[in-house]
């Protein structure tokens, strides 16, 4: 492969020094995996086949020639509709399960039952508190945190009506929700409930199965990612804006290296902590180490960012690059997007590759089980691991690429509403003005189907020059950040309108607003800006784009948008085309039922028109200009 | 003359095909045991990658005068195994390379063979499914083949099938 092809490969600079190195080292990365994929089976990208039962596996010809039915009888419909209901099933149980863990943190607080975790923002537990109907008054955070954590336990369960936080959605798109017989339960309850239907020989009408998955969805974004969000900030701190660093080159050849992996800032968090820890500083000096570094990458790597300003060294199709610069001493995971790949590339170098959680293990890695009682100690073990790591690193295989871009983060809506004022009075002014034409959340991930960071960062740099405020959260915050899209100069590549707002508040036309839980930030966001203008979220002149998404998080994370009335447009097609009836349910069918449909479109450009054209409508019907 | 007949546009890429292929040429012949096998059999037809990811499956044409008969220097690349078909004898074959250098197709590939003594590398391609088709049955690529993609029949039939379809669209008449 040449060096052309590494730039039809990815836009990064970085990434094609890596790939080069890669191929010199003998490293197999995830696009020589896909590579040998291809062709991927046809059946399965068109949602054809299913494998629910033994009487299968079935297919469905696609062409006519074949067979027509499964075995059970279902049709291209039903399949198609039952797959789509699974990948929704397992996108949210990840989020969800995600912010169980929280919630089990917040109770051990509460319980007094770990010694390692704090509430850092007790005034944003006392809000949670009041809008759960839990009087404050006379608790200590202690007490608050039990309580608080006792009834999001019950989120999860059979015995409420509604997840605890769902009062944040309009009124009107409620009623919506009760009125078609999709408003969320409890969140366990509703995926075990698709897991049900799906099932042989249970739900077998595909629309039927569509509106349950729009059902698990919603627990997703208003419960499970929200619980996942608002108890991380309670925990760890609630963002503020400030500004870290980007790419490969936040690596440090003169220090220890460690890059955290995963999701979930219950062990990043102890990470920081023990690479901060003057004992462990004094280790690795001992070592001949300058420093301890610590980087994040993914999810868990927006988290610390969010809050701690610890900058990112890479997104998901980047983290195996990143250990191929040699200069990796440790990766700490936790769970979610963690390629098993990592750890073979890990092993060409000195890297140790950690696993923490207890649900997740990977083959080869080294598993240090962190607890709620023993993860500081579990963390300063890992570090004191990644310092005779560094021992092992070899100076001649090191190559860093490149130099560091620096980005703003931090902007959560307490952190967006305080830039504004304390009040969204300013950006509705703004917008109601036509300075600010819209806003658009680019959410999600990197797919070697797509050139790695082009769709999301050019998606990016085409809506900011029609003045359209965009949000990033995940793996799109470093495409954006890495292109200088995070930067309050950015305002220059904006449309004037957006220009002038965003050289007023001094922020940049890209907000980087969290982890992919943290989609939760955008949807309330949403939430608040329609309460205030007396509207639903889908008469607001809003979209959604994941123009690289690889996920089922992200399948979850795009219904619930669309069943929350928000346009999303998707840069890869889901397996949905094999049934007319689904792909015609999704692209328009829902348009009457909750106001907002799915588009894919791979090309930025042709998508930024579709939003375009979206925004202009929404502006025009609420009598604004377009 | 039988022989399985090619229909890119119909192929889905699924590589059904490769997976029977190559289940029909293991030891035991059955899926299940065929991936636990010491010396796992491979497929002998596969599917290439066209423009935008069109899958195009790509077998041997069973050539004569067969290129790669004439290039095999120990004569391994038999005639007079079943008729019109170019079989790899296995207990000949030096796994030199000579053949898959001069094949016009790309339709040879190097492997262990269980078949073969020792197990050394030897020339792996298609056999036309000489024993398949001796029982009765359509070759393993062609069963697998839900799409029609792949089809086993007289080729003058359907050469005269195809005169039709192109009599039809000359007159303009749509299927």
């Amino acid at each position: 492969m040449s060096k052309r092809d590494f730039s039809d490969l990815t836009i990064c600079k970085d990434g094609q020094a890596m790939l080069a190195k890669a191929r010199e080292d003998g490293v197999e990365t995830v696009w020589d995996r896909k590579r040998a994929q291809e062709p991927h089976c046809g059946f399965c990208e068109l949602g054809l086949s299913c494998r629910n039962c033994a009487m299968g596996p079935c297919r469905i010809d696609p062409f006519g020639h074949g067979p027509q039915r499964g075995v059970c009888g279902a049709d291209a419909h039903v399949i198609v509709a039952r797959n789509v209901g699974r990948c929704v099933a397992a996108g949210a149980a990840a989020h969800s399960d995600h912010g169980r863990d929280l919630v089990e943190t917040l109770h051990a607080i509460g319980e007094g039952a770990t010694g390692d975790y704090a509430v850092r923002d007790p005034e944003k537990l006392g809000r949670i508190a009041e809008e759960l109907g839990i009087p404050a008054e006379g608790k200590d955070v202690k007490a608050l945190a039990k309580a608080v954590s006792e009834r999001l336990f019950e989120d999860y369960g059979i015995r409420r009506e509604a997840p605890a936080l769902l009062g944040r959605a309009p009124q009107k798109r409620r009623d919506l929700w009760k009125k078609l017989g999709i408003s969320p339960r409890g969140i366990d309850r509703e995926i075990v409930e698709m897991m049900h239907r799906t099932h042989m020989g249970v739900d077998n009408e595909p629309v039927s199965l569509l509106l349950h998955a729009a059902r698990v969805a919603l627990s997703d974004g208003w419960a499970g990612s929200f619980v996942a969000t608002e108890l991380s900030d309670v925990i760890f701190g609630t963002p503020t804006p400030k500004v870290s660093q980007v790419n490969l080159a936040v690596l440090k050849e003169d220090q220890v290296n460690i890059l955290v992996h995963g999701h979930n800032p219950i062990v990043s968090e102890m990470v920081l902590a023990a690479c901060k820890d003057p004992e462990m500083l004094k280790a690795a000096k001992a070592k001949g180490a300058a420093g301890i570094n610590l980087a994040g990458m993914c999810c868990t790597g927006n988290e610390l960012l969010m809050r701690q300003g610890i900058p990112m060294a890479a997104n998901h199709l980047m983290s195996e690059l990143a250990i191929v610069t040699g200069a990796v001493d440790m990766v700490i995971v936790d769970y979610q997007c963690i390629m098993p790949g990592l750890v073979t590339v890990a092993g060409c170098y000195h890297t140790k590759v950690i696993t923490t959680s207890p649900k997740a293990h990977f083959t080869g890695a080294e598993h240090l089980e962190f607890t709620l009682q023993n993860a500081r100690e579990m963390a300063r073990k890992a570090v004191r691991m990644a310092i005779e790591a560094y021992g092992m690193r070899d100076p001649k295989r090191v190559s860093i690429p490149g130099s560091p871009v620096p980005l703003m983060t931090g902007f959560s809506n307490e952190a967006i509403l305080q830039a504004l004022g304390g009040t969204p009075a300013p950006l509705l002014d703004a917008i109601k003005a036509g300075q600010v034409r819209g806003a658009v959340g680019i959410v999600g991930c990197n797919n070697p189907k797509v050139k790695h960071d082009y769709a999301n960062s050019e998606l990016a740099k085409e809506l900011i020059k029609r003045d359209i405020l965009v949000l990033v959260t995940g793996c799109a915050t470093v495409s954006t950040g890495k292109e200088g899209l995070l930067m309050p100069e950015a305002a220059d590549m904006a449309g004037p309108g957006l220009k002038a707002v965003c050289k007023a508040l001094g922020i940049p036309p890209v907000l980087h607003v969290g982890s992919c839980v943290d989609n939760s930030r955008i949807i309330h966001l949403c939430a608040v800006l329609a309460d205030a203008l007396g509207v639903d979220i889908s008469d607001l002149p809003v979209a959604a784009a994941a123009p690289e998404w690889y996920s089922e998080k992200a399948v979850s994370i795009g219904l619930y948008a669309v069943a929350s009335g928000v346009f999303t447009v998707l840069g890869v097609t889901p397996p949905v085309l094999g049934s007319s009836t689904v792909t015609g349910v999704l692209t328009s069918g829902l348009e009457g039922v909750v106001g907002a449909t799915f588009a894919v479109e791979p090309d930025p450009h042709k998508a930024a028109e579709l939003i375009d054209a979206r925004i202009k409508a929404k502006r025009l019907a609420l009598g604004l200009s377009a | 003359m039988k022989s399985v007949i090619i229909r890119p546009e119909r192929c889905v890429g699924c590589m059904q095909c490769m997976i029977r292929c190559a289940e029909a040429h293991s030891q035991s012949g059955v899926l299940a045991l065929a991936v636990s096998e010491s010396v796992l059999a491979k497929p002998r037809i596969h599917i290439g990658v066209g423009p935008e990811l069109r899958p195009f499956p790509n077998k041997c044409r069973h050539c004569e005068p067969a290129p790669c008969q004439e290039a095999c220097m120990p004569g391994a690349i038999r005639s007079d195994i079943a008729a019109g078909l170019k079989i790899v004898d296995l207990n000949r074959c030096i796994g030199c390379g000579m053949c898959g250098m001069v094949c016009p197709y790309f339709a040879i590939r190097y492997y262990p063979a269980a078949q073969a003594p020792g197990h050394g590398q030897v020339a792996i391609k298609c056999d036309g499914c000489f024993e398949r088709v001796a029982r009765g049955l359509e070759p393993a690529c062609v069963e697998a083949c839900v799409t029609g993609a792949l089809t086993f029949g007289e080729v003058n039939q359907h050469m005269n099938e195809g005169v039709n379809r192109l009599a039809d669209a000359a007159f303009g008449v749509t299927a």
